[in-house]
């Protein structure tokens, strides 16, 4: 017994001495990483006090070489190799609580502190943050299917390489995925990730009778063939561009933009690579001879707010669209918070405050400002005026005024370069007229600063009076200087452009002055004379060359005419050049010294150069040298389909973001991004969504949701509610309701009244008649104070800055647009009267249910429905009024009687239409 | 499945279903499916911050009650707008100064490095365009425009040098309850709805409440939850057509019939809940339940039709109306129910002097007699009903306004009316811990600039997340890679007010 009890001793002293040299051996050995390591724990504990911002004790952390000199205490915080000289490990561990880091901060935990004392051991080596260094080319991984996968064919689970990356985690946790979804799941998911409502009837029977092995693949090139595709794809675009069509508070008016909606819809149908689809949206207007989609392309950086409220800094609006696009640039594309160092250098990663404004010197040079008409703009020209167009620019050419031909061209289609007249300053008894357009009263003058007259012998004007006499002119550097025109005033009954030749040999930048008299206005306060903008440049040159006159007025008649238009980029011309300055803390009311366009340092680590302009900027994103554009935009695609980024925070791949859950399979899908797919969004939608990962079935075990709650590994595919669009889109489809042409200005479907109530804004919300209210929902108006309530409730964006990323609740007020917005009735009275060719009210029922769901029902649930069909008809049969009620205005246009029976329909599928089945993807 | 026999099937478990109290199952599975929502914590929206959680956003159950950093004062705030920013020279910061300056050019110095909305070249000065008298034992200065609450002046804590730096009013609102003057902050409502959840399951949170006709010139995202997750938006409550959007039954959709289809949807998903194991389905469940609670619960809380006719008489409310009384008095009866932030905006408080319709003789005298009476009401009915003492009532507008009188693009106008001045406004709080009779912070001379005790908008908002309970830097959410908190790098609780 003794000997038995010394043995098992013995045996637990070895096993003990084995425990402990193994750990031992293990804390010696493994090397702590940086970046996974440490890096968080300073991020989170350290470095709002020793960081970008702050440097408490003229301690940093943010670099290495910070850690390693001397404090001002004069200890240094590390040194390699030895823990007990360190200061940093010396505070974090002191016993003193006065004295311990992080100051009056919980102290860290015994696992942090020896991460710390193995990492500074280890010699405290550093690390670039991930998302920083350049793309990985990873090998796929080989696994083997975990045993016990019963009913999964190995094979099937080997055909994508995704599926190996999320194989070799599920192993690790023991966790096997789901099999393939059956068809009919996966025809709606798909449908609604693809084209973001159910496919065509036609495309649904063809895929059900499809046995073929290819027929999910046919499928899938056949909705990302749809033109419904684009939609909505371009739906999940529109939050990053903070698209509307308004131009923002406080009167919030209507904004014409809406060609640029098309332009995204026609890029994703077209799958226009994403590397041009970028560089068209950041630089459209510096390519080669833009065409008109390449120019609508920019309006993406457009969609900046407008702020018409009277007594708004123009300079400073102005200013703060371009912070907006810096930021959009940012967050959108490269996945990157840089907001910050607006203020002060950033606080975790090592991009310093000067660096933002070398960054927004690229985006500093756009010829729009703060103006009422929100210029410049792509004047759409009618086939015929493109015509005349080419007519005059052909002249031009053929006598050898290429430059006149640019320039005419220009000036025709975007009515630019111009001078606004808000910008003009020095005035008396002249003002800017709702801080918008220069007004001039009796005896008055304004001037327009540094205007760059090389070359330049003729204005251009937009402008309107009021009132007939006296005269208007323009002077050089002096109200009574050199007399350049002079014009006899008259009555312009409205806005209309003309031109005035310029007197003397001009060159050089001169402040100009514009002087206006008219002896009938005597004192009054009246202004008769207000300017929009001014264009120097040449005269129409020719002048004794064949067809001059002709010419001449088919390009005077294209510039004077009304035209629609959208709103684009174009840049500063050299002569009108506008220099960027570090604006101090962030404040544009004290900007210090210029600067030049540049990247930040971090991003030029090979020494990389890139052209000082927004078109090199634009083709830098989409560069290899970009670590962060392809991560971005593969991380955005499989959350759009998965339900989480790979790296859950879309909106920042940087140290503070959430870490990668498949660091390699993001690495792996960025590769291949630029280098197999050439940048096709088709291509690797394609590549998500024929992996085994996404086909799962989305149903869950409850181990299964024990060891992963969140579904973080994909051992299912996720359940996701519906976007407010996707919602939409689908009531409507499955209730026949949908009118699905494409493009064109928004429509407005029902929204309750009064929601629209901007002052000093009359406009008023009218819904749109006849099947124009059934548009699928990115064509719906979004006005910016007041958007559409419906989609709103359902987490869409606000579209007044960039969103990166939606985050979904499930509140009660969204259970009440779905069971009681009018919109959601008429589907549900809809979807009732499609029923009605059946005759028995179940089948009615089930038929109701299999069109909402794309399912057919269960006998349980058809129980239930069928329950409430009876119990409600019982009602309707007493209550003859509330049917009317309930149907009458539904059926007005219609030959269908309103009958309990419909009425009781109508219940049932209203009921449908909330079901947790239809609000979500399952 | 052949549909016969589906037939048969419903008509089995048909059988089965009647003889279950399916109601009473679904709320208890529901309050179960919130407990796992809220043991699940975290899935998105967040990290958890180590100084900081207690407040996460749980995605299951995202309006749970919370506890704030420390035991609160208030627990519920009425924040009363005026939009537009009502005239403090008229009302509150007495300047007889200003009365001799009357009808005087404005010297340069007052206009030096100034920048302004309308003013162009040289103004003149305008005295005050009210008579004021002091009130109270405190002795506070309360201009004869507010005679109702020129009674109320020992109530409450004056802030006499509120300071901005936005001057037009879309920026300004948006600084005064987001923190930033350009879009995208989540509302200062909103922080609060993410720190406390809500008391009351069956009422928003955040309640807001317009009157004067338009929307405040910042719109609805004066209220909106920014990068916060949409559910902590501000719901607007209105008094015409339904008064949350969407609360209604349809016509011809009675409260039985919704119930029963209510009923059906809920039953349906455990089944679907079966099936799939997603805990959101329950979370779904629970939200249907709250949303038929609701369709009672708001249109009661929102009618004040039956309210004793001396409390009408104490408003001047009138049924049927969009007042601002009539809001004063619905945020009475919200408070009372459990609603955490109650946001008053009236609008038309602009007064430039363009005409009679915006000017300080006639248009601001009327303004101040529609407000003046039901916000004096408001205090004196919280005290009746003990509840004064845990509800902050704020008063302000976004700015104030210039000692001169404006002359729009350069041109004097006819009227009188003040230009916008951000460097000096008062605002005043009361109730919720806020000290009484009392006055903090002056002016210069002639109320231009603030002199001594100065608080910016920062400062307000510090404020009244300290007397909710929060530390206004530590109520943060983590988005774009760093933490955001309302106050941004600003704001500094004003102690000299705090009782």
């Amino acid at each position: 017994m003794f000997e038995l009890n010394k043995a098992k001793l013995l045996i637990a002293a070895l096993m003990g001495a084995f425990l402990l040299f193994i750990f031992f051996n293990k804390s010696f050995e493994k090397k702590v990483d940086f970046n996974t390591e440490i890096k968080p724990i300073l991020n989170q504990k350290c470095i709002s006090c020793h960081g970008g911002v702050k440097q408490s004790a003229g301690l940093s952390m943010m670099t290495r070489s910070d850690l390693l000199k001397a404090g001002e205490s004069g200890y240094t915080a590390i040194v390699p190799g030895k823990p007990q000289e360190s200061e940093l490990f010396k505070r974090i561990t002191h016993s003193d609580p006065d004295e311990r880091m992080p100051f009056e901060g919980a102290p860290l935990s015994k696992s942090e502190i020896k991460l710390f004392k193995n990492w500074i051991n280890q010699g405290a080596k550093w690390g670039e943050h991930w998302a920083f260094m350049p793309v990985k080319n990873v090998k796929i991984p080989k696994v083997e299917i975990a045993k016990g996968m019963i009913g999964l064919h190995q094979s099937y689970w080997s055909e994508s390489p995704i599926d190996a990356f999320i194989l070799q985690k599920l192993n690790a946790k023991h966790l096997t995925p789901n099999p393939v979804a059956d068809k009919r799941s996966l025809l709606r998911r798909l449908s609604l990730d693809l084209i973001g409502m159910p496919a065509s009837e036609e495309l649904k029977q063809q895929f059900l009778n499809d046995t073929s092995k290819e027929a999910y693949s046919t499928l899938v090139d056949q909705l990302m063939k749809s033109p419904h595709f684009g939609e909505r794809w371009a739906t999940m675009w529109l939050d990053l561009a903070r698209y509307a069509d308004s131009k923002g508070p406080e009167r919030d008016a209507k904004r014409d933009i809406w060609e640029y909606r098309d332009w995204l819809i026609r890029s994703f149908n077209e799958d226009l690579p994403y590397d041009q689809f970028l560089i068209e949206q950041i630089a459209g207007d510096l390519l080669p001879n833009p065409s008109d989609a390449q120019y609508i392309a920019t309006g993406f950086h457009r969609n900046t707010e407008t702020n018409d409220e009277g007594g708004t800094n123009n300079d400073e609006a102005r200013a703060s669209a371009v912070v907006d696009r810096v930021n959009t640039t940012w967050e959108a594309i490269m996945g990157t918070t840089f907001a910050c160092t607006q203020c002060h250098g950033h606080p975790y990663d090592p991009i310093r405050h000067e660096e933002y404004y070398e960054f927004m010197s690229y985006f500093d040079n756009t010829l729009d400002h703060d103006t009422y008409d929100d210029y410049p703009r792509l004047r759409t020209l009618t086939a015929e005026q493109k015509s005349e167009l080419k007519k005059v620019l052909t002249w031009l050419t053929k006598n050898d005024f290429e430059n006149d031909a640019k320039a005419a061209e220009l000036l025709v289609r975007t009515w630019q370069p111009v001078y606004y007249s808000l910008r003009c300053d020095s005035l008396k008894n002249a003002d800017i007229y709702d801080t918008k357009f220069l007004g001039m009263r009796n005896k008055s003058f304004a001037r327009l600063a540094q205007v760059d007259l090389d070359d330049k012998n003729n204005l251009i004007v937009r402008y309107s009076n009021r009132m007939d006499g006296g005269w208007w002119s323009l002077h050089l550097d002096s109200p009574d200087g050199l007399e350049l025109a002079r014009v006899k005033a008259k009555n312009t009954k409205g806005r209309i452009i003309e031109e005035y030749p310029l007197k003397g040999e001009l060159s050089g930048k001169h402040d100009l002055y514009f002087k206006y008299e008219n002896p009938h206005l005597g004192t009054s306060t009246v202004a008769p004379l207000q300017f929009d903008w001014f264009h120097f440049g040449s005269q129409f040159p020719g002048k004794d060359l064949p067809d001059f006159e002709k010419i001449k007025n088919l390009y005077w008649d294209l510039i004077c005419a009304n035209t629609e238009h959208t709103l684009i980029m174009v840049e500063n011309p050299p002569g009108m050049h506008r220099a960027t300055k570090v604006w101090d803390r962030g404040s544009w009311a004290s900007q210090k010294e210029e600067v030049q366009p540049d990247l930040p340092e971090i991003f030029k680590k090979d020494g990389i150069k890139i052209p000082k302009s927004r078109l090199g900027l634009a083709e830098w994103l989409v560069s290899p040298q970009n670590p962060l554009t392809s991560r971005t935009i593969v991380n955005r695609i499989w959350e759009q389909l998965m339900g989480r980024g790979i790296v859950e925070t879309l909106e920042d791949l940087g140290t503070q973001g959430i870490p990668p859950t498949h660091p390699e399979l993001l690495e792996y899908l960025s590769w291949k991004m630029m280098y197999d797919f050439e940048w096709s969004l088709k291509a690797l939608i394609k590549a998500i969504v024929t992996s085994a990962t996404y086909q799962q079935s989305s149903t869950v075990s409850p181990q299964a949701l024990k060891k992963d709650p969140l579904n973080i590994l994909y051992s299912r595919a996720a359940r996701l509610r519906l976007s407010a669009e996707q919602l939409r889109d689908q009531a409507l489809s499955v209730s026949g309701l949908l009118h699905d042409t494409m493009y064109g200005p928004p429509v407005m479907p029902y929204q309750p009244p009064d929601i629209w109530a901007a002052p000093y804004n009359s406009s008023r919300w009218n819904t749109s008649v006849g099947n124009q209210k059934y548009r699928r929902a990115i064509y719906t108006f979004w006005k910016r104070s007041a958007p559409f309530p419906a989609m709103i409730t359902f987490d869409a964006a606000p579209r007044t800055v960039c969103s990166a990323r939606r985050i979904r609740t499930n509140t009660p007020l969204q259970a009440l647009v779905t069971l009681n917005d009018s919109a959601y009735v008429e589907a549900a009275v809809n979807l009732a009267l499609l029923q009605l060719h059946e005759k028995k009210a179940q089948i009615q029922i089930a038929k109701a249910y299999e069109k909402a769901i794309g399912r057919s029902i269960n006998g349980e649930k058809l129980a239930v429905l069928e329950q409430l069909f009876n119990e409600t008809l019982k009602e309707y049969r007493e209550d003859e009024i509330a049917v009317r009620e309930l149907l009458g205005y539904w059926l007005k246009d219609k030959k269908v009687e309103a009958s309990p029976e419909l009425a009781a329909l109508t219940l049932v599928a209203n009921a449908i239409l909330n079901l947790d089945e239809f609000i979500t993807r399952s | 499945m052949s549909i016969d026999k589906l037939v048969k099937e419903a008509q089995m478990v048909s059988l089965t279903h009647q003889t279950r109290r399916l109601f009473l199952k679904d709320l208890t599975l529901g309050l179960g499916g919130l407990a796992l929502g809220s043991l699940m914590g975290t899935a998105c929206g967040r990290k958890p911050n180590a100084i900081n959680q207690d407040i996460l956003f749980d995605p299951m159950n995202p309006l749970s009650p919370r506890i704030p950093h420390y035991v609160a004062k208030a627990k519920s705030v009425i924040y009363i707008h005026l939009a537009g920013a009502p005239s403090q020279l008229e009302l509150f910061d007495y300047k007889p100064e200003l009365a001799k300056l009357d009808k005087k050019t404005c010297p340069p110095s007052l206009l030096e490095g100034k920048q302004f909305a309308f003013i162009r070249g040289v103004p003149t000065m305008l005295g005050p365009q009210a008579n004021f008298k002091q009130r109270g034992e405190s002795g506070a200065w309360v201009s004869d425009h507010l005679p109702h609450f020129a009674n109320l002046a020992d109530e409450v804590s004056f802030l006499k040098a509120v300071y901005t730096d936005q001057f037009n009013h879309a920026p300004a609102q948006l600084m005064m309850h987001t923190g930033s003057a350009r879009f995208g902050r989540p509302s200062m409502g909103s922080w609060i709805t993410y720190g406390l959840g809500s008391e009351n399951s069956d009422l928003p949170g955040f309640v807001v409440l317009n009157s004067g006709g338009v929307d405040p010139d910042g719109g609805k995202h004066l209220w909106g939850s920014g990068f916060l997750p949409s559910v902590y938006q501000g719901v607007q409550c209105r008094s015409k057509g339904d008064p949350v959007l969407f609360l209604s039954d349809p016509k011809g959709i009675n409260r039985n019939l919704r119930k029963a289809s209510i009923k059906a949807i809920n039953n349906i998903n455990h089944i679907a809940h079966e099936e799939f194991q997603d805990p959101e389905i329950l979370s779904r469940i629970a939200q249907y339940e709250m949303a038929f609670r609701m369709q009672v619960s708001v249109p009661d809380v929102m009618s004040i039709d039956k309210e004793p006719e001396y409390i009408h008489q104490m408003y001047g409310t009138k049924l049927g109306e969009t007042s601002l009384a009539n809001n004063l008095l619905l945020a009475r009866k919200l408070v009372e129910k459990g609603v955490r932030y109650v946001q008053l905006y009236d609008w038309g408080w602009d007064s430039h002097g363009t005409s009679h319709n915006d000017d300080l003789e006639v248009s601001f005298v009327n303004k101040c007699r529609s407000m003046d009476k039901p916000v004096s009401a408001l205090l004196l009915d919280l005290k009746q009903r003990g509840l004064l003492d845990e509800t902050l009532v704020v008063w302000g507008g976004e700015f104030g306004r210039t000692p001169m009188q404006e002359n729009r693009n350069g041109v004097p106008l006819k009227f009188a009316g003040r230009d916008h001045n951000p460097d000096a406004f008062t605002m005043w709080m009361a109730g919720g811990g806020i000290k009484k009779g009392y006055s903090h912070g002056q002016t210069d001379e002639i109320g231009y600039t603030g002199v001594e005790g100065r608080t910016s908008i920062f400062d307000i908002q510090a404020t009244i997340l300290n007397q909710l309970g929060f530390d206004h830097e530590q109520l943060t959410y983590q988005f774009q890679g760093r933490p955001f908190r309302l106050t941004d790098v600003h704001g500094e609780v004003i102690k000299e007010i705090i009782a």
